[in-house]
């Protein structure tokens, strides 16, 4: 992999990471903070994903945390010394891994909210 | 003959090794809970009495003590990783060893004021 390449993934997974930290603490607070024991019930969860800012940040959260966990295992794997001809192919495949996540998610809220 | 791997490597006592598999293993720990994270929430699915059931199971002292290790695994992670950031960016490099035990015993003292939180 070139240097220019590697440093743009670089900066990616350093940006998603750093997204992460506001996103997940967001995500904690409304979801187990603000939750009466830490949980919310059916209908709070339904009433919470209502919200068009709610959701908004919750798919937000999917998609950053999903692109930043397949970079995260794209990294170790290749520091196993992956051979360069399996390198495209895992490429593809975590960006497969990844969509898919992101679309179960996607579908799962939508679900949710139209039950 | 390959190359041996050496991100893995229990043999290492140096700080800045202990740092990163610690970085690794809670990434991997944490891609892990993702996917279960998103396999449980199936039981949205599955109406309300199912969902408010589960919850109930979820709140018990097993599944919480579960919840520490998580908490811990969180904090070590995105500590480490906005250090991780800075040294990246050149910033603070004479004091990474320092930073990492920072970020231990911050994630550690986290921890234990969260367990704390959730009795």
């Amino acid at each position: 992999m070139d240097i220019s390449r590697s440093r743009w993934v670089w900066l990616l997974q350093t940006a998603s990471g750093v997204a992460l930290v506001l996103l997940l603490s967001l995500h904690w607070i409304a979801q187990h903070y603000l939750a009466s024991e830490g949980l919310r019930s059916f209908e709070d969860v339904a009433a919470y994903l209502n919200q068009p800012l709610a959701l908004t940040l919750e798919i937000a959260f999917l998609i950053v945390v999903s692109l930043h966990a397949m970079l995260g295992i794209r990294a170790i794997l290749l520091d196993l010394n992956l051979k360069p001809e399996y390198q495209r192919a895992l490429d593809i495949s975590l960006w497969f891994i990844g969509i898919v996540t992101v679309l179960y998610g996607i579908q799962l809220v939508w679900q949710i909210t139209h039950l | 003959m390959e190359k041996k791997s050496y991100w893995f490597d229990l043999q290492s006592r140096t700080t800045g090794m202990l740092a990163f598999m610690l970085h690794r293993l809670s990434g991997i720990g944490l891609v892990a809970y993702l996917y279960l994270h998103l396999f449980l929430l199936n039981k949205l699915r599955q109406g309300p009495e199912a969902w408010d059931s589960f919850v109930q199971t979820m709140r018990s002292p097993s599944v919480m003590a579960l919840d520490a290790v998580l908490l811990f695994g969180i904090l070590i992670h995105g500590l480490n990783g906005l250090r991780l950031t800075l040294i990246g960016f050149g910033t603070l490099l004479r004091w990474q060893r320092v930073l990492f035990w920072f970020c231990l015993t911050m994630a550690v003292a986290l921890t234990l004021l969260g367990v704390l939180a959730m009795h």
